[in-house]
Protein backbone atom coordinates (compact mmCIF):
# COMPACT_ATOMS: atom_id res chain seq x y z
CA UNK A 1 0.00 0.00 0.00
CA UNK A 2 1.23 3.49 -1.00
CA UNK A 3 1.41 6.56 1.07
CA UNK A 4 -1.32 8.33 -0.07
CA UNK A 5 -0.67 11.36 2.48
CA UNK A 6 -0.34 15.15 0.93
CA UNK A 7 1.54 17.95 2.72
CA UNK A 8 -0.20 20.84 0.32
CA UNK A 9 1.37 23.88 0.90
CA UNK A 10 1.50 22.86 4.17
CA UNK A 11 -2.04 21.52 4.30
CA UNK A 12 -2.01 18.08 5.41
CA UNK A 13 -4.54 15.32 4.56
CA UNK A 14 -4.90 11.90 4.43
CA UNK A 15 -5.21 11.29 0.90
CA UNK A 16 -4.97 13.91 -2.62
CA UNK A 17 -9.08 13.68 -2.70
CA UNK A 18 -10.58 17.05 -1.41
CA UNK A 19 -14.25 17.85 -2.20
CA UNK A 20 -13.77 21.51 -4.05
CA UNK A 21 -16.20 24.69 -2.96
CA UNK A 22 -19.42 23.73 -4.12
CA UNK A 23 -22.74 21.96 -3.06
CA UNK A 24 -21.17 18.95 -1.40
CA UNK A 25 -19.84 21.15 0.60
CA UNK A 26 -22.57 23.46 1.71
CA UNK A 27 -23.07 22.51 5.29
CA UNK A 28 -20.98 20.26 8.26
CA UNK A 29 -23.63 17.67 7.80
CA UNK A 30 -22.22 16.70 4.47
CA UNK A 31 -18.42 17.64 4.38
CA UNK A 32 -18.75 15.36 7.71
CA UNK A 33 -20.22 12.52 5.93
CA UNK A 34 -17.68 12.85 3.11
CA UNK A 35 -15.16 12.42 5.41
CA UNK A 36 -16.69 9.59 7.16
CA UNK A 37 -16.95 8.04 3.19
CA UNK A 38 -13.26 8.64 2.86
CA UNK A 39 -12.54 12.00 1.51
CA UNK A 40 -9.31 13.59 2.61
CA UNK A 41 -10.06 17.39 2.45
CA UNK A 42 -13.23 19.70 1.75
CA UNK A 43 -13.10 23.46 0.44
CA UNK A 44 -16.23 24.26 2.11
CA UNK A 45 -18.85 26.21 0.07
CA UNK A 46 -18.17 29.99 -0.57
CA UNK A 47 -18.26 32.07 2.60
CA UNK A 48 -19.38 35.98 2.02
CA UNK A 49 -22.06 37.91 2.17
CA UNK A 50 -24.94 35.32 2.44
CA UNK A 51 -26.46 35.89 -1.50
CA UNK A 52 -29.90 34.53 -2.57
CA UNK A 53 -30.63 32.20 -5.03
CA UNK A 54 -32.50 31.29 -8.14
CA UNK A 55 -34.80 28.26 -8.75
CA UNK A 56 -33.75 26.41 -10.85
CA UNK A 57 -29.99 26.61 -10.84
CA UNK A 58 -28.55 23.22 -12.92
CA UNK A 59 -28.24 21.85 -16.29
CA UNK A 60 -26.85 18.78 -17.40
CA UNK A 61 -25.30 18.39 -21.20
CA UNK A 62 -25.81 14.41 -22.04
CA UNK A 63 -24.36 13.12 -24.95
CA UNK A 64 -25.38 10.13 -26.69
CA UNK A 65 -26.58 8.33 -23.53
CA UNK A 66 -23.80 9.82 -21.42
CA UNK A 67 -25.59 11.58 -18.52
CA UNK A 68 -24.02 14.62 -16.91
CA UNK A 69 -21.04 14.63 -20.17
CA UNK A 70 -21.10 18.11 -18.83
CA UNK A 71 -22.80 20.20 -16.07
CA UNK A 72 -24.26 24.03 -16.29
CA UNK A 73 -24.89 26.03 -12.95
CA UNK A 74 -26.33 29.38 -12.09
CA UNK A 75 -25.65 28.94 -8.10
CA UNK A 76 -24.09 31.72 -6.26
CA UNK A 77 -21.25 31.45 -3.15
CA UNK A 78 -23.38 30.07 0.30
CA UNK A 79 -26.49 31.43 1.36
CA UNK A 80 -26.10 31.30 4.90
CA UNK A 81 -24.80 33.01 7.52
CA UNK A 82 -21.02 32.53 8.96
CA UNK A 83 -21.83 32.54 11.96
CA UNK A 84 -23.70 29.27 11.20
CA UNK A 85 -20.88 28.33 8.48
CA UNK A 86 -18.32 29.33 11.19
CA UNK A 87 -19.99 26.91 13.96
CA UNK A 88 -20.04 23.89 11.53
CA UNK A 89 -16.87 24.07 10.36
CA UNK A 90 -15.82 23.95 13.91
CA UNK A 91 -17.38 20.98 14.72
CA UNK A 92 -16.32 19.14 11.66
CA UNK A 93 -12.58 20.44 12.62
CA UNK A 94 -12.83 18.69 16.05
CA UNK A 95 -14.44 15.48 14.82
CA UNK A 96 -11.76 15.17 11.91
CA UNK A 97 -8.63 16.72 13.10
CA UNK A 98 -7.08 15.11 10.78
CA UNK A 99 -8.49 16.29 7.82
CA UNK A 100 -8.14 18.85 5.46
CA UNK A 101 -10.93 21.99 5.93
CA UNK A 102 -10.59 25.03 3.77
CA UNK A 103 -12.62 27.68 3.37
CA UNK A 104 -13.35 29.30 0.17
CA UNK A 105 -13.63 32.80 0.51
CA UNK A 106 -15.33 35.53 -1.42
CA UNK A 107 -15.90 39.34 -0.88
CA UNK A 108 -15.57 42.21 -2.56
CA UNK A 109 -12.03 43.80 -3.62
CA UNK A 110 -11.60 45.73 -0.42
CA UNK A 111 -8.63 45.39 2.12
CA UNK A 112 -10.80 45.93 4.93
CA UNK A 113 -13.34 43.34 3.98
CA UNK A 114 -10.22 40.74 3.58
CA UNK A 115 -8.93 41.38 6.50
CA UNK A 116 -12.62 40.82 8.17
CA UNK A 117 -13.27 37.81 6.54
CA UNK A 118 -9.97 36.26 7.17
CA UNK A 119 -9.98 36.79 10.62
CA UNK A 120 -13.01 35.68 11.29
CA UNK A 121 -13.29 32.11 10.02
CA UNK A 122 -9.32 31.85 10.74
CA UNK A 123 -10.69 31.76 14.26
CA UNK A 124 -12.33 28.72 14.10
CA UNK A 125 -9.55 26.58 13.15
CA UNK A 126 -9.57 26.51 9.64
CA UNK A 127 -6.30 24.84 7.72
CA UNK A 128 -6.10 26.97 5.02
CA UNK A 129 -7.91 29.66 3.05
CA UNK A 130 -9.14 29.21 -1.17
CA UNK A 131 -10.18 32.88 -2.07
CA UNK A 132 -12.70 32.36 -4.79
CA UNK A 133 -11.88 34.64 -7.86
CA UNK A 134 -13.12 32.56 -10.32
CA UNK A 135 -17.27 32.07 -10.00
CA UNK A 136 -18.16 33.39 -13.28
CA UNK A 137 -22.30 34.65 -13.03
CA UNK A 138 -23.65 36.98 -10.35
CA UNK A 139 -21.30 37.38 -8.08
CA UNK A 140 -18.84 38.41 -11.52
CA UNK A 141 -21.79 40.99 -11.93
CA UNK A 142 -21.15 42.72 -8.82
CA UNK A 143 -17.40 42.88 -9.16
CA UNK A 144 -16.56 39.39 -7.40
CA UNK A 145 -15.31 35.97 -8.45
CA UNK A 146 -14.37 36.16 -11.69
CA UNK A 147 -14.67 39.66 -12.83
CA UNK A 148 -11.71 40.44 -10.42
CA UNK A 149 -10.12 36.76 -11.25
CA UNK A 150 -9.31 38.32 -14.87
CA UNK A 151 -7.66 41.29 -13.72
CA UNK A 152 -3.60 40.33 -12.59
CA UNK A 153 -3.48 43.52 -10.60
CA UNK A 154 -6.72 42.72 -8.80
CA UNK A 155 -5.65 38.88 -8.19
CA UNK A 156 -2.63 40.09 -6.74
CA UNK A 157 -4.03 42.97 -4.41
CA UNK A 158 -6.56 41.06 -3.20
CA UNK A 159 -4.29 37.89 -2.59
CA UNK A 160 -1.74 40.50 -0.86
CA UNK A 161 -4.71 41.24 1.50
CA UNK A 162 -6.10 37.81 2.25
CA UNK A 163 -2.16 36.98 3.07
CA UNK A 164 -1.67 40.34 5.51
CA UNK A 165 -4.61 38.62 7.67
CA UNK A 166 -3.91 35.02 7.15
CA UNK A 167 -1.64 32.51 9.55
CA UNK A 168 -2.92 29.42 7.81
CA UNK A 169 -1.76 29.04 3.58
CA UNK A 170 -3.52 30.78 1.47
CA UNK A 171 -4.55 29.02 -2.32
CA UNK A 172 -5.62 31.03 -5.31
CA UNK A 173 -8.69 29.68 -7.13
CA UNK A 174 -8.38 31.23 -10.57
CA UNK A 175 -10.82 31.41 -13.51
CA UNK A 176 -10.42 29.69 -16.73
CA UNK A 177 -12.37 32.38 -18.42
CA UNK A 178 -9.46 34.05 -19.59
CA UNK A 179 -6.84 33.83 -22.46
CA UNK A 180 -3.81 33.40 -20.64
CA UNK A 181 -4.30 31.35 -16.84
CA UNK A 182 -0.84 32.07 -16.16
CA UNK A 183 -0.97 35.80 -16.07
CA UNK A 184 -3.30 35.66 -13.39
CA UNK A 185 -1.83 32.52 -11.32
CA UNK A 186 1.69 34.55 -11.91
CA UNK A 187 -0.09 37.78 -10.20
CA UNK A 188 -1.18 35.45 -7.75
CA UNK A 189 2.20 34.52 -7.05
CA UNK A 190 3.35 37.95 -6.85
CA UNK A 191 0.46 38.60 -4.60
CA UNK A 192 2.37 35.93 -1.77
CA UNK A 193 -0.11 32.74 -2.56
CA UNK A 194 1.03 29.91 -0.72
CA UNK A 195 -0.81 28.04 -3.82
CA UNK A 196 -3.15 27.78 -6.40
CA UNK A 197 -6.32 25.96 -7.83
CA UNK A 198 -7.83 25.92 -11.41
CA UNK A 199 -10.18 25.56 -12.58
CA UNK A 200 -13.63 27.61 -11.58
CA UNK A 201 -16.34 26.81 -14.11
CA UNK A 202 -16.31 27.91 -17.86
CA UNK A 203 -19.05 30.59 -19.18
CA UNK A 204 -21.60 28.88 -20.25
CA UNK A 205 -25.20 28.27 -21.88
CA UNK A 206 -26.38 24.35 -21.84
CA UNK A 207 -28.96 25.01 -24.46
CA UNK A 208 -32.02 25.92 -25.64
CA UNK A 209 -35.62 24.30 -25.64
CA UNK A 210 -37.08 23.82 -28.85
CA UNK A 211 -40.59 23.95 -27.59
CA UNK A 212 -40.36 27.14 -25.66
CA UNK A 213 -37.46 28.40 -26.88
CA UNK A 214 -36.33 29.21 -23.41
CA UNK A 215 -32.83 29.14 -22.31
CA UNK A 216 -32.03 25.89 -19.97
CA UNK A 217 -31.56 26.20 -17.32
CA UNK A 218 -34.32 28.96 -17.28
CA UNK A 219 -35.73 31.29 -14.48
CA UNK A 220 -39.18 31.90 -15.50
CA UNK A 221 -38.38 32.14 -18.75
CA UNK A 222 -35.31 34.25 -18.36
CA UNK A 223 -31.76 32.92 -18.36
CA UNK A 224 -28.21 33.86 -17.50
CA UNK A 225 -24.97 32.50 -18.27
CA UNK A 226 -24.06 30.12 -15.89
CA UNK A 227 -20.36 27.96 -14.98
CA UNK A 228 -19.82 25.07 -16.76
CA UNK A 229 -17.81 21.92 -15.59
CA UNK A 230 -17.84 17.83 -15.19
CA UNK A 231 -16.10 15.65 -17.67
CA UNK A 232 -16.13 17.80 -20.56
CA UNK A 233 -14.00 20.32 -19.51
CA UNK A 234 -11.28 18.27 -17.86
CA UNK A 235 -9.09 18.55 -21.16
CA UNK A 236 -9.12 22.79 -20.54
CA UNK A 237 -8.51 22.07 -16.77
CA UNK A 238 -5.83 19.41 -17.61
CA UNK A 239 -3.82 22.05 -19.72
CA UNK A 240 -4.25 25.29 -17.89
CA UNK A 241 -2.69 22.89 -14.48
CA UNK A 242 -0.20 22.21 -17.03
CA UNK A 243 1.02 25.76 -18.69
CA UNK A 244 0.94 26.82 -15.11
CA UNK A 245 3.15 23.63 -14.03
CA UNK A 246 6.05 24.23 -16.79
CA UNK A 247 5.91 27.83 -16.05
CA UNK A 248 9.02 29.00 -14.74
CA UNK A 249 7.51 31.99 -12.52
CA UNK A 250 4.87 29.57 -11.31
CA UNK A 251 6.67 28.06 -8.54
CA UNK A 252 3.91 26.93 -5.79
CA UNK A 253 2.13 23.95 -5.52
CA UNK A 254 -1.64 23.51 -7.88
CA UNK A 255 -4.67 21.96 -6.44
CA UNK A 256 -6.17 20.36 -9.88
CA UNK A 257 -10.25 20.55 -10.68
CA UNK A 258 -12.76 19.87 -13.41
CA UNK A 259 -13.72 17.53 -14.50
CA UNK A 260 -12.36 14.91 -12.34
CA UNK A 261 -14.46 11.56 -12.01
CA UNK A 262 -11.91 8.76 -11.74
CA UNK A 263 -8.66 7.52 -10.20
CA UNK A 264 -7.02 8.09 -13.68
CA UNK A 265 -8.36 11.56 -14.31
CA UNK A 266 -6.96 12.19 -11.04
CA UNK A 267 -3.74 10.54 -11.99
CA UNK A 268 -3.17 12.65 -15.20
CA UNK A 269 -4.05 15.80 -13.20
CA UNK A 270 -0.74 14.41 -10.82
CA UNK A 271 1.00 13.45 -13.38
CA UNK A 272 1.34 17.42 -14.90
CA UNK A 273 1.84 18.87 -11.60
CA UNK A 274 -1.44 18.41 -9.21
CA UNK A 275 -0.54 18.33 -5.56
CA UNK A 276 -3.99 17.59 -4.65
CA UNK A 277 -7.18 17.55 -7.20
CA UNK A 278 -10.49 18.85 -5.88
CA UNK A 279 -13.88 17.27 -6.91
CA UNK A 280 -17.22 18.48 -7.75
CA UNK A 281 -19.32 17.20 -10.44
CA UNK A 282 -18.52 13.16 -10.12
CA UNK A 283 -20.16 13.70 -6.61
CA UNK A 284 -22.87 15.38 -7.35
CA UNK A 285 -23.56 13.09 -9.99
CA UNK A 286 -22.47 9.63 -8.60
CA UNK A 287 -22.35 10.62 -4.48
CA UNK A 288 -19.49 11.04 -1.58
CA UNK A 289 -18.59 7.54 -1.77
CA UNK A 290 -16.93 7.27 -5.49
CA UNK A 291 -13.71 8.15 -3.92
CA UNK A 292 -13.32 4.50 -2.51
CA UNK A 293 -12.68 3.64 -5.94
CA UNK A 294 -10.55 7.08 -6.72
CA UNK A 295 -8.36 6.04 -3.42
CA UNK A 296 -8.38 2.00 -4.16
CA UNK A 297 -7.18 2.99 -7.84
CA UNK A 298 -5.14 5.27 -6.68
CA UNK A 299 -3.32 2.59 -4.49
CA UNK A 300 -3.26 -0.11 -7.03
CA UNK A 301 -1.63 2.07 -9.46
CA UNK A 302 0.87 3.42 -7.62
CA UNK A 303 1.78 -0.46 -6.09
CA UNK A 304 2.16 -1.41 -9.48
CA UNK A 305 4.18 1.23 -10.89
CA UNK A 306 6.43 0.52 -7.59
CA UNK A 307 5.65 3.99 -6.26
CA UNK A 308 5.69 4.69 -2.56
CA UNK A 309 4.65 8.45 -1.97
CA UNK A 310 2.78 10.80 -4.21
CA UNK A 311 5.91 12.92 -4.65
CA UNK A 312 7.10 9.73 -7.20
CA UNK A 313 4.35 10.76 -9.11
CA UNK A 314 3.55 14.44 -8.81
CA UNK A 315 5.19 16.30 -11.64
CA UNK A 316 6.62 13.63 -13.47
CA UNK A 317 5.01 14.43 -17.03
CA UNK A 318 5.26 18.19 -16.82
CA UNK A 319 8.46 18.17 -18.73
CA UNK A 320 7.17 16.78 -21.43
CA UNK A 321 4.75 19.68 -22.36
CA UNK A 322 6.04 22.19 -24.27
CA UNK A 323 5.66 24.55 -27.19
CA UNK A 324 4.86 23.38 -30.84
CA UNK A 325 7.60 24.50 -31.68
CA UNK A 326 9.63 22.04 -29.86
CA UNK A 327 8.02 19.22 -31.26
CA UNK A 328 9.86 16.95 -33.65
CA UNK A 329 8.92 17.08 -37.41
CA UNK A 330 10.47 13.70 -38.78
CA UNK A 331 8.73 12.07 -35.80
CA UNK A 332 6.27 9.77 -37.69
CA UNK A 333 3.40 7.66 -36.98
CA UNK A 334 0.88 5.50 -39.25
CA UNK A 335 -2.73 3.44 -39.07
CA UNK A 336 -2.29 -0.21 -39.41
CA UNK A 337 -5.60 -2.01 -39.52
CA UNK A 338 -5.98 -5.29 -38.27
CA UNK A 339 -7.90 -7.30 -40.48
CA UNK A 340 -8.39 -10.14 -37.83
CA UNK A 341 -10.20 -7.89 -35.38
CA UNK A 342 -11.85 -5.19 -37.84
CA UNK A 343 -15.45 -5.32 -38.16
CA UNK A 344 -15.27 -3.30 -41.68
CA UNK A 345 -17.79 -0.51 -40.56
CA UNK A 346 -15.47 1.59 -43.03
CA UNK A 347 -15.68 4.06 -40.59
CA UNK A 348 -12.41 4.58 -40.81
CA UNK A 349 -12.28 4.68 -44.12
CA UNK A 350 -15.27 7.56 -44.57
CA UNK A 351 -13.32 9.40 -42.27
CA UNK A 352 -9.93 9.77 -44.07
CA UNK A 353 -11.66 10.11 -47.16
CA UNK A 354 -14.18 12.82 -46.25
CA UNK A 355 -12.01 14.65 -43.40
CA UNK A 356 -8.62 13.44 -43.75
CA UNK A 357 -5.59 12.63 -46.03
CA UNK A 358 -7.62 9.43 -48.38
CA UNK A 359 -5.47 6.89 -47.29
CA UNK A 360 -7.45 3.86 -46.30
CA UNK A 361 -8.15 2.01 -49.22
CA UNK A 362 -11.72 -0.21 -48.93
CA UNK A 363 -10.43 -3.79 -50.97
CA UNK A 364 -11.55 -7.33 -51.79
CA UNK A 365 -9.38 -10.15 -51.35
CA UNK A 366 -8.71 -12.94 -53.85
CA UNK A 367 -11.64 -15.04 -52.59
CA UNK A 368 -13.78 -12.04 -52.55
CA UNK A 369 -13.79 -10.94 -48.75
CA UNK A 370 -13.93 -7.19 -48.20
CA UNK A 371 -11.07 -5.41 -46.18
CA UNK A 372 -9.26 -2.28 -45.68
CA UNK A 373 -5.45 -0.87 -45.90
CA UNK A 374 -3.32 1.75 -45.09
CA UNK A 375 -1.36 3.22 -47.83
CA UNK A 376 1.22 3.95 -45.06
CA UNK A 377 2.96 6.15 -47.39
CA UNK A 378 0.57 8.61 -47.46
CA UNK A 379 -0.82 8.25 -43.79
CA UNK A 380 0.25 11.60 -41.96
CA UNK A 381 -0.59 9.38 -38.79
CA UNK A 382 -3.53 12.23 -37.82
CA UNK A 383 -5.51 9.46 -35.72
CA UNK A 384 -8.77 10.08 -37.12
CA UNK A 385 -9.66 6.46 -38.38
CA UNK A 386 -8.16 4.91 -34.71
CA UNK A 387 -10.15 7.38 -32.69
CA UNK A 388 -13.38 6.93 -35.06
CA UNK A 389 -12.91 3.12 -35.13
CA UNK A 390 -15.70 1.62 -32.63
CA UNK A 391 -13.45 -1.35 -31.95
CA UNK A 392 -10.86 -1.97 -29.58
CA UNK A 393 -7.48 -3.27 -31.18
CA UNK A 394 -8.59 -2.62 -34.73
CA UNK A 395 -6.40 -0.09 -35.86
CA UNK A 396 -2.87 0.70 -34.07
CA UNK A 397 -0.72 3.72 -34.43
CA UNK A 398 2.96 2.82 -35.19
CA UNK A 399 5.94 4.21 -35.26
CA UNK A 400 8.01 4.00 -38.15
CA UNK A 401 11.80 5.13 -38.06
CA UNK A 402 12.39 8.39 -39.55
CA UNK A 403 16.00 9.68 -39.08
CA UNK A 404 17.15 12.35 -36.66
CA UNK A 405 14.70 14.56 -34.94
CA UNK A 406 14.19 18.22 -36.16
CA UNK A 407 11.87 20.77 -34.78
CA UNK A 408 10.26 23.80 -36.27
CA UNK A 409 12.01 26.37 -34.02
CA UNK A 410 15.46 24.97 -35.57
CA UNK A 411 14.27 23.99 -39.01
CA UNK A 412 13.26 28.12 -38.99
CA UNK A 413 16.48 28.70 -37.21
CA UNK A 414 18.20 26.96 -40.08
CA UNK A 415 16.81 28.32 -43.15
CA UNK A 416 17.38 31.65 -42.00
CA UNK A 417 21.53 30.90 -41.41
CA UNK A 418 23.56 32.53 -44.45
CA UNK A 419 24.60 29.83 -46.19
CA UNK A 420 28.05 29.44 -47.11
CA UNK A 421 29.07 27.25 -50.36
CA UNK A 422 32.47 27.29 -51.10
CA UNK B 1 -2.06 11.46 -57.47
CA UNK B 2 -0.87 10.57 -53.96
CA UNK B 3 1.05 12.87 -52.33
CA UNK B 4 4.09 10.64 -51.31
CA UNK B 5 4.20 10.43 -54.72
CA UNK B 6 3.95 14.13 -55.52
CA UNK B 7 6.78 14.30 -52.55
CA UNK B 8 8.67 12.02 -54.36
CA UNK B 9 9.01 13.85 -57.58
CA UNK B 10 10.19 17.05 -55.76
CA UNK B 11 12.56 14.87 -53.51
CA UNK B 12 14.29 13.21 -56.58
CA UNK B 13 14.82 16.42 -58.34
CA UNK B 14 16.47 18.01 -54.69
CA UNK B 15 18.79 14.66 -55.17
CA UNK B 16 19.53 15.40 -58.37
CA UNK B 17 21.21 19.06 -57.51
CA UNK B 18 22.63 17.88 -54.42
CA UNK B 19 24.23 14.27 -56.44
CA UNK B 20 25.85 17.06 -59.26
CA UNK B 21 27.34 19.12 -56.47
CA UNK B 22 24.87 21.65 -55.71
CA UNK B 23 23.86 22.78 -51.69
CA UNK B 24 21.22 25.01 -50.97
CA UNK B 25 22.37 28.53 -50.26
CA UNK B 26 18.86 30.52 -49.86
CA UNK B 27 15.80 29.11 -48.59
CA UNK B 28 12.54 31.88 -49.04
CA UNK B 29 9.53 30.94 -48.04
CA UNK B 30 5.71 32.55 -48.76
CA UNK B 31 2.48 31.31 -49.69
CA UNK B 32 3.40 29.47 -52.68
CA UNK B 33 5.80 27.07 -50.75
CA UNK B 34 9.34 27.45 -50.80
CA UNK B 35 11.91 28.68 -52.93
CA UNK B 36 15.47 26.97 -53.11
CA UNK B 37 18.36 28.52 -54.19
CA UNK B 38 20.92 26.10 -54.97
CA UNK B 39 24.50 26.43 -55.68
CA UNK B 40 27.88 24.67 -56.54
CA UNK B 41 31.70 25.42 -56.38
CA UNK B 42 33.34 27.96 -58.45
CA UNK B 43 36.24 25.30 -58.42
CA UNK B 44 34.33 23.09 -60.26
CA UNK B 45 35.30 24.53 -63.50
CA UNK B 46 33.76 22.51 -65.77
CA UNK B 47 30.42 23.25 -64.85
CA UNK B 48 29.24 26.67 -66.38
CA UNK B 49 25.95 27.00 -64.32
CA UNK B 50 26.55 27.52 -60.56
CA UNK B 51 22.89 28.42 -59.19
CA UNK B 52 19.75 26.81 -59.41
CA UNK B 53 16.42 27.70 -58.29
CA UNK B 54 13.57 25.14 -57.34
CA UNK B 55 10.01 25.82 -56.07
CA UNK B 56 9.20 23.13 -53.42
CA UNK B 57 5.36 22.61 -53.03
CA UNK B 58 4.96 19.24 -50.94
CA UNK B 59 4.96 19.92 -46.86
CA UNK B 60 7.54 16.28 -46.95
CA UNK B 61 9.33 18.09 -49.59
CA UNK B 62 9.80 20.56 -47.03
CA UNK B 63 10.57 19.08 -44.37
CA UNK B 64 13.05 16.72 -46.46
CA UNK B 65 15.19 19.57 -47.31
CA UNK B 66 15.37 21.49 -44.03
CA UNK B 67 16.99 18.26 -42.57
CA UNK B 68 19.44 18.36 -45.41
CA UNK B 69 20.27 22.01 -44.62
CA UNK B 70 20.39 21.10 -40.59
CA UNK B 71 22.98 18.49 -41.68
CA UNK B 72 24.99 20.06 -44.40
CA UNK B 73 25.30 22.89 -41.62
CA UNK B 74 26.46 20.84 -38.96
CA UNK B 75 29.01 19.34 -41.68
CA UNK B 76 30.17 23.34 -41.77
CA UNK B 77 30.44 23.66 -37.96
C1 LIG C 1 -23.49 23.98 -8.47
C2 LIG C 1 -22.09 24.43 -8.34
C3 LIG C 1 -21.77 25.40 -7.41
C4 LIG C 1 -20.45 25.84 -7.26
N1 LIG C 1 -20.16 26.75 -6.30
C5 LIG C 1 -18.87 27.15 -6.12
C6 LIG C 1 -18.53 28.01 -5.06
O1 LIG C 1 -19.35 28.42 -4.26
N2 LIG C 1 -17.23 28.37 -4.94
C7 LIG C 1 -16.25 27.93 -5.79
O2 LIG C 1 -15.08 28.26 -5.64
N3 LIG C 1 -16.57 27.08 -6.80
C8 LIG C 1 -17.85 26.69 -6.98
N4 LIG C 1 -18.15 25.78 -7.96
C9 LIG C 1 -17.07 25.31 -8.86
C10 LIG C 1 -16.44 24.00 -8.37
O3 LIG C 1 -15.82 24.15 -7.13
C11 LIG C 1 -15.39 23.49 -9.39
O4 LIG C 1 -14.38 24.45 -9.51
C12 LIG C 1 -15.97 23.21 -10.76
O5 LIG C 1 -17.25 22.67 -10.65
C13 LIG C 1 -15.08 22.27 -11.57
O6 LIG C 1 -14.98 20.99 -10.98
P1 LIG C 1 -15.84 19.71 -11.48
O7 LIG C 1 -15.65 19.59 -12.96
O8 LIG C 1 -15.33 18.57 -10.68
O9 LIG C 1 -17.27 20.04 -11.17
C14 LIG C 1 -19.45 25.32 -8.11
C15 LIG C 1 -19.78 24.33 -9.04
C16 LIG C 1 -21.08 23.88 -9.15
C17 LIG C 1 -21.39 22.80 -10.13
Amino acid sequence: MADLRVNFAGIQSPNPFWLASAPPTNSGYQVQRAFEAGWGGAVWKTLGEPILNVSSRFAGTHFNGQRVAGFNNIELITDRPLEENLKEIYETKKRFSNHAVIASLMVEPKQEKWHEIVKRVQDVGVDGFELNFGCPHGMAERGMGSASGQVPELVEKQTYWAKEAAKVPVIVKLTPNITDITATAYAAVQGGADAISMINTINSLAGVDLDSWNTIPHVAGKGAHGGYCGPAVKPIALNMVAECARHPEINVPISGIGGISTWKDAVEFMLMGAGSVQVCTAAMHHGFSIVEDMIDGLNNYLDSKGIAALDGLIGQSVEKYSDWGNLDLNYKIVARINNDVCINCNKCHIACEDTSHQCIDMLTSENGNAYLEVREEDCVGCNLCSIVCPVDGAIDMVEIPNGEPMTWNERQAAIKLPICNS
Amino acid sequence: MSSYKEFLKEKEKIDELYENGYTITHVREDLSGAFLTFERSKLDLKNKEQRKELQILTADARKYFSNLLIANQKKLV
